[in-house]
């Protein structure tokens, strides 16, 4: 086959010029990299947006006593929302239940000599449906417990690890702040939240002894979590609760909402929007680098193109055809970019591999290998084809009489 | 099998039109050994690469066994050359780090049928002009008379109708020029056409028949076997 021995050409050309073939590969690779690893971090970090987004809930509505904007959990001691405030929204039309919790963040926690920081919610038993986690082992907080004020908690499993290290906790009392609580249960795993914190260091215990006997916060209620019956209500949903707990609150029209709504929608316009930006400018810095590679790769070419110029007047002497010349000039840039290609996707996996190492998601999946090889064809092929060309186009005559 | 009727070449460089051959005419028959004579500078090498269809005519017609070669396209000149016209240059033009074996391959590359034993024929023809000892060596290792050797054995590697040679002894020493003017002669014996162009008389007298150019034109031909 007569292309199969133009490309043998290529290849000895390839091997025959060894710095030229280094410096190419060399381009490439490091461009071919970077935008290996760029789709691993940009992927690992979608994923994990992903999966917070899930964390939160597709379904939930959360409501923050407080005014203000994209803000963490609201604590006793800010709480605004009353009983009236929870029944009402029980009532609206595709709320399929409300759970009402009282919060207090980084309260100190003690087992024997052990301390630690929690965050601790005052719970219902409707929290487990709420959030769709339950106790992993043990028993979940009851109505029984609530209607007596029992001191018993439900125990998440990063604090359990710092207190307890690896034995079982149930049945064991712990101190919060200078209250004993015996533990009953320990809450399913979750990991972080959607601004990324632990979602595991939680400690739950029933609303009422929380309001009376721990956080002193009989009235108020620092916040509930909502959930509608489909997804697809959640706008109409907020807005009604909007109204609902601005009525109740005898809020002018002039004055600023008392609470905050967070749903879905906006946690995923929250993240997005401050990792929007880094991902365009990765992206690009992705897209730029296998570009500067293919321009390394033109000139370097076109150099060979204009040294080897009595050699293609020769070719063509002997009966080189012009697109025997531009398949052999073509072939060599593929066989270089495609060789960079492979070590360039090496080599990011690599470097994702140590981002990974310290701590950074990364995902790996066949969409790095299918994007590095189309990209090191596309340079091979765009870059390429006009050095390729500028030689085929040469006059043989011409070209054999250079010196 | 070669016949120049009235080729005509000019060249532009700019507004200038320079008319390098003035109409030039002559036959070459089939296994006929003839040189071209001219002083360097006269059209010598425009004159060879149209008859290597590497240029075409500004005007004239060439027919190259029978066939007009001004109304082939550039793939069918590319052809011609690779099946008819065996090339020898002044500077021997052989690929560098390349073994004199792959050098003389070099126009099976572009053929549409590659021999089985094109590999042997390649040594055949290394061996018959002294090179047997050689074929694996590259240009670089070789002397001036090797290397013109091996493009000799390169230009006959696909049987070509013609050897067109372009000054072949030029770049060489006295013993190895007429090492190389025997294995022309001996191809000649052999029955093949040849047709070198030199401005060496002493190298023109040695082919069968000369023919002086002068100003761009045929100026006398000699015919001396």
């Amino acid at each position: 086959m007569k292309i199969i021995r133009i490309a043998h050409v290529s290849l000895g050309a390839i091997s025959k010029h060894k710095a030229r073939t280094f410096l190419i590969i060399l381009a490439v690779v490091v461009g071919i990299a970077t935008l290996t690893v760029i789709v691993a971090l940009t992927q690992g970090a979608n994923k994990i947006i992903l999966q917070r987004i899930n964390n939160f809930g597709p379904d939930a509505i959360m409501i923050h006593s407080g005014g203000g904007k994209e803000r963490g959990p609201s604590t006793v001691s800010e709480a605004n929302l009353t009983k009236k405030d929870i029944t009402d929204i029980q009532d609206i039309n595709g709320v399929k239940l409300v759970s009402p919790f009282q919060v207090s963040l980084d309260m100190p926690v003690k087992f024997g000599n052990k301390f630690t920081t929690a965050w601790v919610f005052g719970v219902e038993p409707s929290w487990e449906e709420a959030w769709k986690r339950g106790s992993s082992k043990g028993a979940f907080i009851s109505d029984a417990d609530n209607e007596q004020l029992f001191k018993v908690c439900v125990i998440g499993q990063t604090a359990a690890k710092d207190l307890f290290g690896d034995t079982n906790p149930i049945g064991e009392n712990i101190m919060i702040e200078n209250v004993s609580f015996k533990v009953i249960g320990i809450l399913e795993k979750r990991g972080q939240s959607p601004v990324g914190t632990d979602f595991d260091n939680l400690i739950l215990i029933p609303f009422t002894t929380a309001s009376r006997r721990l956080m002193n916060q009989p009235l108020y209620i620092s916040m509930a979590r909502t959930i509608v019956s489909k997804p697809s209500q959640i706008k109409t949903v907020t807005g009604q609760i909007r109204d609902i707990l601005r009525a109740n609150h005898h809020l002018a029209d002039t004055e600023e909402d008392d609470f905050t709504m967070s749903s879905p929608e906006e946690i995923t316009r929250m993240i997005k929007g401050t990792s929007q930006t880094l991902n365009i400018f990765l992206w690009l810095v992705g897209v730029i680098s296998p570009f500067v590679g293919g321009i390394v790769l033109m000139n370097i070419m076109l150099m060979a193109v204009s040294e080897r110029k009595r050699e293609i007047g020769l070719r063509r002497a002997v009966g080189a055809k012009k697109k025997h010349i531009i398949f052999q000039f073509l072939a060599e840039s593929l066989m270089l970019t495609f060789a960079g290609g492979v070590f360039g996707v090496a080599g990011g996996v690599i470097v994702a591999f140590l981002f990974h190492l310290s701590g950074k998601p990364i995902t790996i999946t066949w969409q790095p290998f299918v994007v590095a090889f189309l990209f090191a064809s596309l340079i091979g092929l765009f870059f390429g084809i006009y050095p390729a060309r500028k030689a085929a186009s040469l006059d043989p005559a011409n070209a054999l009489s250079q010196k | 099998m070669i016949e120049f009727n009235d080729i005509a070449k000019s060249f532009a460089s700019g507004a200038i039109e320079t008319e390098v051959l003035k109409g030039v005419s002559f036959k070459v028959g089939k296994g006929e050994f003839i040189a071209i004579m001219a002083p360097s500078g006269t059209g010598k090498t425009t004159l060879l690469n149209i008859l290597g269809c590497l240029m075409k005519a500004s005007r004239g017609s060439y027919l190259f066994e029978e066939q007009d070669i001004e109304t082939l396209n550039d793939d069918q000149l590319s052809e011609i050359r690779n099946k008819k016209i065996g090339f020898v240059f002044q500077t021997f033009n052989l690929l560098e780090k390349t073994s004199a074996l792959d050098n003389v391959l070099l126009p099976l590359v572009y053929s549409d049928i590659y021999p089985p034993d094109a590999q042997k024929k390649a040594v055949q023809l290394l061996a018959a002009v002294g090179l047997n000892e050689r074929i694996h060596y590259k240009p670089g290792e070789l002397s001036g008379g090797q290397q013109q050797r091996v493009a000799i054995a390169r230009a006959l590697i696909n049987d070509p109708a013609v050897i067109l040679a372009d000054e072949p002894t030029g770049n060489l020493d006295n013993a190895s020029a007429e090492e190389i003017m025997g294995i022309f002669k001996s191809l000649h014996n052999q029955g093949r056409t040849i047709v070198l162009v030199t401005h060496d008389l002493g190298v023109a007298r040695q082919a069968g028949r000369v023919i002086f150019l002068k100003d761009g034109k045929v100026d006398k031909e000699e015919t001396l076997k």
